[in-house]
């Protein structure tokens, strides 16, 4: 059985940058304290239920909600509950709780161990999937009876299952599907079949993925209900809202999730904290995170505890030197990490350390760029590709070059994975033009992946005015019209 | 390298340079990538920017340069240095009274103007033509991504119009000396006496014509250097020459006196040089695919119809010119077309 191979025109393959993580796995040590952010995934921020000063073990529940769509948050330490305060994380004020570990690392599960899941009642498992936490997997979550999702397991006709390593800097599907993972991965999916029936499967790799798309063909043996298909491996396959009308030929509405069209996307790290919670009865306490980028001296995979700072985390593995910038999951789209103190929490994949650009180059513009990237082919790398990886391309915050009128070159067209022409929309944000010609040109398809900003000859952030026009829109009372066919999940 | 790190630093201090900032500046940054960095996402960009895509056509030009050059000698320095040294003031002067930075597109303008004069033309002339396409091509406009005709053509096209005994019947062949008997461009030649250049003597220059376009296979090659690197686009230079070759077949079969053979309207006059270097810059013409599409088969009818029927030799210029103008609509026409409202 060969697996499907889908195409997609649009979108960009970063190759060969500096800074990919070594397929290796380290344990990192429990810290002494632990900052747990209470909202954490997919849905909304949780309040705490245990009190300072008060006693919780690892994998002990510390806030819920049953009410709102949420999922539960728990302790990744035995300890005691040192504070209970708001911090600034990422952007987003967010209640965190504080606690110091007391020395004892042991755990307790959620259930007596069950080898025979089989045997588990559907409503077992899914308690068992919303109390450990792997609900709040993906852009919507896992549905459970306990609102874990903006819909019911039953209004699930799609799941898919994405190993895309199209970021610049990806964790290593290898470490994580390393030895008698895979045969969790391939339980973890059956449970998700369980919980999720009338579900059609689907498992998405990239076309780099060899090993693990052989493994995963075995695997999916005919009659498992589940199809392989691969993907080129172009950013932003990974996002739902490209991956899902590339598979399914179903758009997701602007201002709606996968979820509200029956669809539900996860990673690999999902599947595998779906396994944790019903066969070991193990909560997320901890996350596998690849450490990337030219701005750390050793580039890993961590196995670290929810909560455990980036300053424990990075300490040992940062050049002192270096003037650095950290970035969660990706370089295109994602959140400055700006403190050391903050915490990781189960939305992090990988931690990549830019080094900061200001360094001016002497004769930039002339040198033949064997290592520089570009959608062009403006630089000796095109030529050498394909020839040797062992080139690593560079990736610093520079602007590599002055900030220029738009010619019109065409490449953010070339490149928008929503069929966008980024730069008519920029020339009608900059000149102010908020109207409906904005919307007729499809401003509302932008899934602000920021590949035209990265794209750009001109170095104009393209993205950025795009964003600005849908705010300016929506502030002018003119969005996107409604979806003319039924949502789910719409009713709350 | 520090060196000249702390003159630039020294420049910049200096309150005296103020008026001339933009120079000090260019200068800078010519010498010195950007030390600026980005804020937010994406964090990391193309490294990419306009200087070295500019300078890629720079260096698709230079084997056209050297053999105009080596046809032409010291007048082909001569009207580049010209072009190069007035085109580079004017557009330093606008710099400084709109006080932005000097963009790099007149290093481009500058050398292509040059390629298509004849070169025989006096400095003189050069000067005016350069500066009217500047100011009246681009400038006035509103500058660099803004202006709708290429400046290039439209100086050409000035000087073209204004001294039309010059600019039609002084031409020389390759290696003459300046006071050599002017000779004809094969175009001529076929209009007045019917009969074809050989294609060997088009392809390797062995023609009059203008100083850079005249030596075909160097600017095939330059030509596709600058698709393959993605500078220029495939789809206008590629629709160019294939309508002029469909239309000259169809003409030639039912008019061969008035419409020349395919293969001679392709390597003939300024086609190339006008397909790959002149229609494909990306701010004059149209951005959209059907757009381009269109121009390119547009130009082509024109050219031939041009070249056959009307008082003029050659029609690339007025061709390129010409779709200029309606460039714009034709965008908003494919636009219109593409994001044609839902039905209610």
């Amino acid at each position: 059985m060969t697996p499907e191979q889908k195409k997609f025109a649009k979108g960009y393959k970063f190759n060969n940058f500096e800074g990919q993580p070594e397929a290796k796995l380290i344990q990192q040590d429990i810290p002494s304290t632990v900052t747990i952010p209470l909202k954490q995934g997919f849905g909304d921020e949780v309040p705490p239920i245990v009190e300072i000063g008060q006693t919780v073990k690892t994998g002990q529940i510390i806030a819920r909600d049953d009410e709102s769509i949420s999922n539960p948050v728990h302790s990744s330490i035995n300890g005691k509950v040192a504070a209970i305060e708001k911090i600034d994380y990422m952007g987003q004020e967010t209640t965190v709780i504080i606690i110091e570990f007391n020395g004892n690392d042991s755990f307790e599960p959620l259930h007596k161990a069950s080898l025979r899941w089989k045997d588990m009642s559907a409503d077992k498992i899914d308690e068992l999937v919303y109390l450990s936490g792997a609900a709040s997997s993906g852009d919507s979550g896992i549905p459970t009876k306990f609102n874990s999702s903006s819909i019911t397991p039953d209004q699930v006709e799609n799941v898919i299952i994405q190993g895309i390593a199209s970021e610049i800097h990806n964790i290593s599907l290898e470490i994580l599907l390393k030895g008698k993972i895979l045969s969790h991965f391939t339980i973890g999916l059956k449970i998700l079949q369980k919980l999720m029936p009338k579900a059609k499967f689907h498992m998405v790799l990239d076309e780099s993925q060899n090993r693990t798309i052989s493994k995963a063909l075995q695997l999916m043996s005919p009659g498992k209900n589940i199809d392989v298909v691969t993907v080129p491996r172009k950013y932003p396959l990974h996002r739902d809202e490209v991956l899902i009308p590339l598979l399914l030929g179903k758009k997701i509405p602007h201002g709606y999730s996968s979820a509200n069209i029956g669809a539900i996307v996860l990673d690999i790290a999902a599947v595998l904290a779906v396994y944790d919670a019903v066969m070991e009865g193990k909560p997320i306490i901890e996350k596998t995170i690849a450490l990337c980028g030219p701005g750390l001296k050793e580039h890993t995979h961590v196995n670290a505890r929810i909560g455990t700072s980036l300053e424990d985390i990075l300490n040992s593995r940062t050049y002192p030197e270096k003037d650095i910038r950290l970035v969660e999951n990706s370089c295109l789209t994602g959140k400055t990490l700006s403190d050391m103190s903050l915490p990781i929490s189960r939305t992090f994949s990988t931690i990549i350390a830019l080094t900061e650009g200001t360094e001016r180059e002497f004769l930039s513009f002339v040198r033949p760029g064997i290592n520089k990237d570009s959608f062009s082919r403006v630089f000796l790398s095109s030529l050498f590709e394909g020839l040797s990886p062992r080139i690593k391309k560079g990736c610093d915050t520079n602007l590599h070059g002055e900030v220029r009128p738009c010619i019109s070159c065409g490449f953010c067209e070339d490149v928008c994975p929503a069929k966008l022409i980024p730069h008519l929309l920029f020339h009608q944000v900059q000149n102010d033009v908020i109207d409906k010609l904005l919307i007729n040109y499809k401003i509302f398809d932008c899934i602000d992946c920021n590949l035209c900003s990265y794209v750009c000859t001109s170095k104009i952030p393209l993205a950025k005015y795009i964003k600005d026009g849908k705010g300016k829109l929506i502030d002018e009372g003119l969005t996107c019209p409604e979806p003319n066919f039924p949502l789910k999940g719409t009713q709350h | 390298m520090k060196l000249v790190r702390s003159i630039f630093e020294k420049l910049h201090g200096m309150r005296a340079l103020d008026k001339i900032r933009p120079v000090v500046d260019a200068a800078d940054a010519g010498a010195f990538g950007t030390g600026e960095i980005t804020e937010g996402t994406p964090h990391i960009l193309d490294c990419v920017d306009i200087k070295r895509y500019m300078s890629l056509v720079i260096v698709a030009l230079i084997p056209a340069t050297l053999v105009s050059i080596l046809f032409y000698g010291f007048d082909a320095i001569r009207i580049i240095a010209v072009s190069y040294a007035v085109g580079g003031a004017v557009e330093v002067i606008f710099a400084i009274v709109r006080k932005h930075d000097i963009h790099e597109g007149f290093l481009i303008t500058g050398l292509i103007f040059p390629l298509v004069l004849p070169p025989t033309t006096p400095s003189w002339m050069v000067a005016v033509g350069v500066v009217f396409g500047t100011m009246f091509g681009k400038e006035m406009f509103g500058g660099t991504g803004r202006n709708i005709f290429n400046p290039a053509l439209v100086g050409r096209l000035f000087i073209t119009i204004a001294f039309p005994a010059r600019m039609t019947t002084n031409w020389l062949m390759p290696f003459a000396d300046a006071d050599a008997v002017t000779a004809a461009t094969p175009l001529s030649v076929f209009k007045t006496e019917g009969t074809l250049a050989s294609v060997t003597d088009l392809l390797i220059g062995n023609t009059a014509g203008s100083m850079g376009e005249t030596c075909r296979i160097v600017i095939i090659l330059g030509g596709i250097f600058l698709i393959l690197t993605k500078v220029s686009n495939w789809r206008v230079p590629v629709c160019y020459i294939a309508t002029v070759s469909l239309f000259a077949l169809a003409g030639n079969h039912f008019l061969p006196e008035r419409i020349a053979p395919p293969v001679f309207q392709v390597f003939a006059g300024g086609l190339l040089f006008g397909a790959f270097f002149m229609a494909t810059d990306p701010v004059t013409s149209p951005f959209t695919r059907p757009g381009k599409y269109i121009f390119g088969i547009s130009c082509g009818i024109l050219t031939v119809l041009i070249r056959s029927f009307s008082g003029y030799v050659e029609g690339v210029m007025f061709s390129i010119v010409i779709m200029n103008a309606f460039t714009p609509l034709i965008d908003q026409i494919v636009l219109m077309f593409k994001y044609r409202p839902a039905k209610a």
